[in-house]
């Protein structure tokens, strides 16, 4: 998976955006928060007023906040919310919602007709399945139970029966959220055990035999296993009997030889797992040896779009530029190179070496020699000082991570000698010498690793002409690994906070709109907020005049005419400028409040992660969350002022 | 008195919805077997073979799909589109590839769409791997992706073709054809999954000569499906016909063309040529669908104007003298120097006249229109008859040539004749081998192989002219270069027996206009009478060879009869027949395939023939003698009978 800018970000640097505060997601929230209760004081007035009169409608707003800060919100009480909460619970189980449970194993049950048996990374393809199955059953269901509820109450007049006793409006609000949550953190439960079985036992397989072995000239076994789950390994086993097969689609097995000759080929392993990175700064050189932000565009194709992760700045128009990372290429057999540069590179966390992970591209300008892959290189580097290693050459293994442990001691490079040797960091040992006929060797934390723990690995091309292509995400140190069922349990508690975040607003909507029109609503938001990119987009486009079919009246009438997107809008002059002026209107407002609403994508993404054996970060996390308290928080005080003024009406 | 209308209204609205149930009930009847034909949507479903089971393999995974759709099917596709699309620019192959899986689940039928995805996959997609091997591996997902398709649809003649051309162009035809074809011939599991498309990569039709599937004849059989449900009455569409049977044949040739590049240069490459050529001349008998209202044979052009002679002499005899006089005025009218260029026999023509006659010959003929006009009253509706049989002639003559010319027709012909023959194949072994030494910098062997080449490579150009207009005779261009290179000299020697071809590509190596028209109209008749002089050259063979199979088995006899004389003679002897017989078991082995076998013989009497090679013909005299006795005692299992059965079953091969 390509990661975003904003998905390096820690909770702090979302939180705040030391550099620039105008994207930080406090400031988005603050001003939300802020909008809220201005605009709420205001309509709260005009309706009052229009039901009171100005004077008395002003006193009645005022009221309303005064009982909301000094008996309502102090006085709410957990008992009453918890009897609540079990109300909504009972009455949601009443209307069979379990049955939602019963149908994600349906979908389960039939999965196998439409996911690809061929696929090269079925872990991947089924852990994303999964996820998405789950992340969108659970919305839609969190979207009808919590529209209909208290639309029901107050239609039925039940709801009378409640507010006569001594029960708060906040806690009608809170009780029916928690309820409602509670549900669905019952379903989300049992969903989640079926989709872990449902994923191991989808990749479990055995291969019951060897097909092809040989013994090499060197006492070792090579084979090939028999054809399964339309694959096969082949494997080298040592001479003390014990060996691997090859990584085939994203896992491979333990093969053992018995003394009699016969083999046995173990389970799959690695094929679920959640690695834990440690990403660095990357840093680009050109040909010449040059600073180079982006590094070499190959001319691929790549998508338009990617506006979205600015925040506020980007709604008020300070930033504009799209911030999506590309992959920028070092070109081979010249001073070109791509510079990682990674911090907290301390021994406590690798203690047996440098596991290194590489997803790097690779691009010829010419077939070359078609049956050699490209060949890249890996050194490290002290950030400041002029010490490096020897090159470590690999081959490219393209669209694989490719996993690899760089050794602590490792030769010095014949450079550090020639042009540092009084300088040398043993200078005793080697300089002595004088003549570099041996190297020094030189220990990664020792020579390498500077006081702020940083250290730097350099990436080049080893093929003239040739070129490999990086991002940040491409090469990481893998400091840790985490178990895959706590990676899937935090996948799932991000469809928890989801979940909680489109109950609290379908309970919002629910205490001012009748039920379907409360769902509608509802179902609105979220999907305003799946495609608040494309709304981000939009209005680029139509910002910096880029013919990509207009805003929505624009649109629609280039499907009605069959025009392209790209041509000039062909109605007469001034029609044209109405339609422009009112679209611009339209996505204007569209952005407005797409920006306020919770990036759902971005929490949906989040399935991403586990189904690429990537542990999600804590941060990351730590940030869905506090989004989603924020945004219930809001929607549970537009829901208590919209109560009280129901309450008042009635 | 409320209730009464509500209850009226709703009895009213009931009967309209029985009312318009009915005639849905009618039209959707289904068939209920025998006479009862069910209703017209069952009907029509019959006649268009539109049935779903009619269509293609029922996938029950598509169709819970396209009702899990509600209907929105054309929708959820065209967002399915998009997003493979995006995976593709993001290179997220595998996300690509179930999108892909989907969009086929949606709408099997829509066969565009098979074609479109699967290119995208062998052409576009696997061009973004670095490593060859994944690279085979996303044009055999490609090329699966297609089969798929032909599964779901049976009546698509284009996917089938289109299925042999990914086989054979894809693979045969791109940067790493070196590679995939070695792939390909060592890929078993693609191997079985083929058999289970019924195409029979077993078989010797689509075995190389070193046995193993070879893509270009595999993609040749799936384009001989093609061509069978064509036969069947399926309709070609989105395709014309021409193009769509042409590629078969070429299949032949471009693999006859591929093993000889892979240095493969000898009898099994003769053979290879052989059955293109075969192949070729039976695609130039097929009856191929055209533009106009009547089909044409492209092998058949000679035959039309046969028949237009024939008529025209006919037309001469009814119209009396009005044909040569009209005739006469026309020739009056010419210009002097055309005058003496018609009348000069075609024999002493110079290659320019003969353009230039060739040139003028359509304006000889008189508008027979007129001559009618002016014939004999009585002979008029006879005349008439004959002058529209012409016409007619004429425009399949139109047709032909024009279809000829698309494809470049005759050329393909002379080059399967002119490669089928030993000298070229062994010339082109000769380059091989020189250019093999020279680039082991063994330049003396390399001086000496291009010469001999060289010389070879003269007689044969004598005889095809044409081929000095092609990609081979581009490649013996850049060898006559190293060749100078290696000889170390910038002119070529004076009896150098390529001077004419060297300088006709001189210009970089572009030939012009003229000078092809000339090549082409030579080559028809040189190649005609080579045909003839092998014929004449085979017939001789034959005999002789019959005389020396006679000899070796009379020298057998004797051999024999010493044999009981002396025991170590014997031992000696039986020996050599053993390793005669076991290179005979290792050729059957090759040789399962009749065609195969045709070759074999061809190689031993060419052998045979080979007076300069005597060592190696002494040899197979005794191979033969001991192969035709008809009661070897040496080993039951010899390919003995096998050979004896040859020509019966080459020709069987040539039937096909």
């Amino acid at each position: 998976m390509s990661l975003q800018p904003d998905d390096f970000w820690s909770f702090s640097q979302w939180l705040l955006r030391p550099d620039a505060f105008l994207e930080s997601a406090l400031l988005q929230g603050i001003v939300l928060i802020v909008l809220a209760i201005v605009l709420g004081l205001i309509i709260g007035y005009i309706i009052s007023s229009a039901r009171y009169g100005p004077g008395e409608g002003f006193y009645a707003v005022a009221r309303s906040t005064r009982d909301l800060l000094r008996f309502d919100l102090p006085g709410t009480s957990a008992r009453r919310v918890m009897a609540l909460a079990r109300l909504a619970f009972k009455e949601a189980i009443r209307r069979k919602v379990l049955f939602v449970v019963g149908l994600f194993v349906v979908v389960l049950l039939l999965a196998g007709w439409y996911l690809n048996p061929e696929s090269d990374d079925p872990a991947r393809l089924y852990i994303s399945f999964v996820l998405t199955a789950t992340n969108y059953l659970i919305l839609a269901l969190a979207l009808f139970i919590s529209a209909f509820s208290l639309p029901a109450d107050i239609k039925n007049r039940t709801i009378y029966t409640i507010v006569t006793k001594p029960v708060r409006a906040t806690e009608i609000v809170l009780g029916r959220m928690i309820g409602f949550i509670g549900v669905g953190t019952l379903m989300l439960i049992p969903m989640g055990l079926a989709s872990y079985v449902f994923v191991v036992r989808g990749l479990r397989h055995t291969h019951t035999q060897v097909t092809e072995a040989k013994v090499t000239d060197d006492g070792r076994v090579i084979g090939e296993t028999d054809y399964v789950q339309f694959h096969k390994h082949s494997f080298s086993i040592d001479e003390d009997g014990v060996g691997l097969t090859d990584i085939v689609r994203g896992h491979r097995h333990v093969v053992r030889r018995e003394n009699d000759g016969t083999f046995v080929i173990g389970p799959p392993t690695g094929a679920l797992r959640a690695r834990v990175p440690s990403y660095g700064e990357i840093e680009f050189l050109d040909r010449s040896g040059n600073v180079d932000a982006k590094g070499i565009d190959v001319g691929n194709e790549q998508l338009a779009g990617g506006y979205g992760s600015a925040g506020l700045s980007r709604l008020v128009g300070i930033t504009k530029e799209a911030r999506k990372i590309q992959h920028g290429y070092v070109e081979g057999g010249t001073l070109g190179a791509a510079i990682f540069t990674f911090s907290d590179v301390t021994p406590e966390r690798y203690p047996n070496g440098l596991p290194i992970d590489i997803s790097i591209r690779a691009y010829r300008s010419f077939k070359g020699d078609i049956e050699q892959v490209l060949q890249g290189s890996l050194t490290l580097k002290h950030p400041d000082k002029p010490i490096e290693s020897v090159p470590i050459p690999f081959f490219v293994d393209e669209y694989d991570i490719d996993e690899k442990v760089l050794p602590l001691d490792i030769e010095s490079s014949a450079d550090n000698v020639a042009t540092s040797t009084g300088s040398s960091p043993r200078g005793d040992d080697s300089a002595g010498n004088g003549e570099g006929s041996s190297l020094p060797t030189l220990n990664v934390f020792r020579d390498l690793v500077n006081e702020k723990g940083e250290l730097q690995i350099i990436l080049k091309c080893l093929n003239r002409s040739q070129y490999l292509g990086a991002t940040k995400s491409s090469i990481y140190l893998r400091p840790n690994e985490n178990s895959f069922a706590w990676n899937l349990t935090k996948a799932y508690a991000s469809i928890w906070l989801q979940m909680s975040m489109v109950i609290a607003f379908g309970v919002m909507f629910s205490t001012f709109l009748s039920g379907p029109v409360a769902m509608v609503a509802t179902a609105v938001c979220v999907l305003m907020g799946f495609s608040a990119e494309q709304v981000y987009d939009t209005r680029h486009y139509i910002d910096a005049g880029i013919s990509r079919g207009g805003g929505p009246i624009e649109s629609m009438v280039r499907i009605l005419r069959q025009d392209a997107m790209t041509t000039e809008l062909d109605v007469d002059t001034l029609a044209a400028k109405v339609i422009k002026t009112a679209d611009a209107g339209i996505v204007y407002t569209l952005d407005a409040i797409a920006t306020s609403l919770p990036n759902l994508p971005k929490m949906v993404g989040t399935a991403e992660y586990a189904a690429s054996g990537i542990d999600i970060f804590g941060a990351l996390l730590a940030r869905h969350a506090f989004a989603t308290v924020g945004y219930c928080v809001l929607a549970f005080l537009v829901s208590y002022f919209f109560l009280k003024s129901r309450e008042i009406a009635a | 008195m409320n209730r009464t209308v509500a209850l009226g209204r709703k009895l009213i609205y009931l009967v309209v919805l029985v009312a318009m149930l009915l005639p849905l009930y009618l039209l959707g009847q289904p068939a209920g077997g025998g006479t009862d034909r069910g209703g017209t949507l069952a009907e029509m479903r019959v006649q268009y073979n539109i049935a779903e089971s009619d269509l293609g393999e029922i996938s029950p995974a598509s169709e819970t799909m396209k009702l899990a759709s509600l209907g929105l099917r054309g929708v959820a596709a065209t967002l399915l589109w998009n997003r493979s699309h995006d995976y593709k620019v993001m290179h997220e192959w595998d996300r690509l590839k179930a999108t892909l899986n989907q969009i086929a689940l949606l709408q099997p039928h829509f066969d565009k769409v098979w074609e479109f995805q699967a290119h995208n996959l062998a052409y576009n997609v696997s061009t973004e791997f670095d490593d060859y091997r994944q690279r085979y591996e996303m044009v055999r997902e490609g090329t699966e992706y297609l089969t798929r398709g032909v599964r779901q649809n049976r009546n698509a003649p284009r996917l089938i073709w289109y299925t042999g051309w990914f086989y054979g162009a894809k693979m045969g035809m791109s940067d790493e054809k070196t590679q995939f074809r070695r792939l390909f011939s060592d890929d078993d599991l693609l191997h079985e999954s083929l058999l289970k498309e019924n195409i029979a990569v077993d078989s010797p039709e689509a075995r190389g000569p070193l046995g193993k599937p070879d893509n270009w004849l595999v993609g040749r059989l799936w384009l001989n499906h093609g061509y069978d449900l064509v036969d069947s009455g399926v309709k070609i569409r989105r395709q014309t016909p021409l193009n769509f049977y042409e590629t078969g044949p070429k299949w032949r040739i471009k693999h006859a063309e591929a093993i000889e590049s892979e240095g493969i240069l000898d009898a099994s490459a003769q053979n290879a040529w052989s059955l293109a050529s075969e192949d070729w001349t039976s695609f130039g008998n097929r009856s191929i669908p055209t533009t106009a209202p009547f089909t044409i044979k492209l092998g058949q052009l000679d035959e039309l104007f046969r028949q237009k002679q024939e008529r025209l002499e006919s037309f001469r005899k009814v119209t009396g003298g009005a044909y040569d006089k009209a005739e006469k005025e026309i020739f009056d009218t010419l210009p002097e120097d055309i005058k003496t260029l018609v009348k000069k026999p075609a024999s002493e023509l110079s290659l320019d006249e003969r353009v230039q006659r060739e040139a003028w010959e359509k304006n000889l003929t008189p508008n027979l229109d007129q001559v009618v006009a002016q014939a004999d009253p009585s002979a008029r509706l006879q005349a008439i008859e004959l002058v529209s049989e012409v016409k007619d002639i004429d425009e399949r003559i139109l047709k032909t040539t024009g279809y000829r010319n698309q494809i470049n027709y005759p050329y393909w012909a002379t080059l399967a004749q002119a490669e089928q023959e030993e000298r070229t194949v062994q010339a082109r072994r000769l380059i091989f081998e020189a250019e093999k030494a020279n680039s082991e910098a063994e330049l003396d062997t390399a001086i000496d192989l291009y010469e001999q080449a060289f010389v070879i490579w003269a007689d044969i150009f004598d005889v095809y002219p044409i081929l000095t207009i092609d990609d081979s005779a581009q490649d013996l261009f850049e060898s006559i270069r190293r060749y100078m290179i290696a000889i170390d000299s910038e002119e070529l020697p004076e009896s150098f027996p390529l001077t004419t071809f060297v300088e006709m590509m001189g210009q970089d190596g572009n030939v012009d206009a003229n000078a092809y028209e000339q090549v082409r109209l030579v080559q028809k008749e040189k190649a005609e009478q080579r045909r003839k002089e092998l014929a004449e050259e085979e017939r001789q063979r034959e005999a002789e060879a019959k005389a020396a199979e006679m000899k070796a088995a009379q020298e057998k006899a004797e051999k024999e009869k010493a044999e009981k004389a002396a025991m170590e003679k014997a031992a000696a002897e039986k020996d050599a027949a053993e390793k005669a017989a076991k290179e005979k078991e290792m050729k059957a082995q090759a040789d399962k395939d009749k065609a195969e076998k045709a070759k074999a013989r061809r190689e031993k009497k060419k052998a045979d023939k080979k007076k300069a090679d005597a060592e190696k013909a002494e040899k197979e005299k005794a191979e033969k003698a001991e192969a035709d006795e008809p009661k070897a005692d040496v080993d039951p299992s010899s390919p003995t009978d096998e050979s004896g059965t040859e020509p019966s079953d080459s020709s069987d091969t040539s039937d096909k």
